[in-house]
């Protein structure tokens, strides 16, 4: 008994001390990451709204994971910007869906448009999945911006 | 002279991935380009540095039941810290590695290290081990990205150097990992035996 109350004793001191040396590095990296993480959401807002309008941010599901999408819509509800924040596509492959020569193909597009891979979109050879789910995830932010206004 | 050779041991002669075959999880995982395994090594360096260095210093003191939670603590508090001064100070670099930073916790090199050596072994030759033991893991990780990127998407350290359309996309998939690790380990293997 008593040597079991001894480890668990040696355990807890380094236990606190670990916690408190925790405590000490995030009382000072915490307000930079917030900042970081500020900064970043704000730039990724300024590049997919080049003029007024609103950022919808959208996550439709991917080959492997969501895909986190920011889309910038103007007022006449036309998409002006699109960005891919985070995702977990096969890299080489579905991951190629963040290159702008995909994503600029949606400027200009509106929710009267189909917006389907094949009929106005050209879809990523050997990423069909990935490629659908960011058309799905840019029909979701068109009609969120419409419902907004 | 034995500082030396446990400082060096790990480079080549004992290479925690292609001699030890330790740590094979991350390897696999952010090979698949060369920045990212640079900057998974810095990382593993860190919490391997610090971790042997800590063991090898409360070892006197580390009951031999409860050693092994011990070490988790040690190693998961490093890892904390080091998660916490990348998302500060090089978020880019924190968003290429994701979910693998954390997963330094039960990188088997780390914790192998801390029960191998560092808990048999004084302060300094445990410091040299956890080094040489970085340096034969950065070694091995950014050999492996730099072969994968080129082969696998046409440039190095992101820096394009033919067009990656006649790139053969399977050496940034899992399977270029275990090609590529296994071309290294026989060609390793090969010289050890060239040399004896």
């Amino acid at each position: 008994m008593g040597k079991i109350l001894k480890l668990a004793f040696i355990l807890a001191v380094f236990c606190i001390i670990s916690a408190g040396s925790l405590a000490f590095v995030y009382m000072f990296t915490q307000p930079k990451i917030d900042l970081n993480r500020k900064i970043a959401y704000d730039l990724s807002v300024k590049e997919v709204l080049p003029q007024p309008g609103k950022a919808v941010s959208v996550s439709p599901r991917g080959y492997s994971g969501p895909i986190n999408m920011l889309v910038g819509v103007d007022r006449l509800g036309k998409l002006i910007g699109i960005m891919i924040l985070n995702q977990t596509e096969t890299p080489g492959l579905g991951a190629n869906v963040s290159r702008p020569i995909f994503l600029n193909q949606f400027i200009g597009k509106t929710d009267k448009d189909p917006i389907e891979p094949k009929i106005d979109i050209d879809a990523i050879t050997g990423a069909t999945i990935s490629s659908r789910a960011v058309c799905s995830g840019v029909k979701q932010a068109l009609e969120k911006a419409r419902e907004a206004k | 002279m034995s500082l030396l050779k446990d400082f060096n041991q790990g480079i080549i002669a004992e290479n925690p991935v292609l001699r030890l075959m330790i740590g094979l999880c991350p390897v696999l995982a952010v090979s698949n380009n060369a920045t990212n395994a640079l900057g998974m090594s810095a990382a593993v360096a860190f919490v391997l540095i610090c971790s042997n260095w800590v063991v090898a210093m409360i070892r006197k003191i580390t009951p031999d039941e409860i050693r092994i939670p011990i070490f988790i603590i040690v190693i998961s508090t490093f890892v904390t810290i080091s998660d916490y001064v990348m998302q500060a100070f090089t978020p880019e670099l924190h968003h290429a590695l994701g979910v693998f930073v954390p997963l330094i916790v039960v990188n088997c090199i780390i914790l192998g290290r801390a029960e191998a050596f560092a808990y048999r072994n004084p302060v300094l030759n445990s410091i040299l081990d956890g080094i040489g033991m970085s340096m034969g893991f950065a070694l091995a990780l950014v050999s492996i990205g730099v072969i994968r990127e080129v082969l696998g998407a046409g440039s190095v350290f992101g820096i394009a150097l033919f067009n990656p359309a006649v790139a053969a996309t399977v050496m940034i998939l899992p399977p270029g990992a275990f090609i590529t690790i296994g071309i290294l380990m026989a060609f390793l293997n090969k010289m050890e035996n060239k040399v004896q």
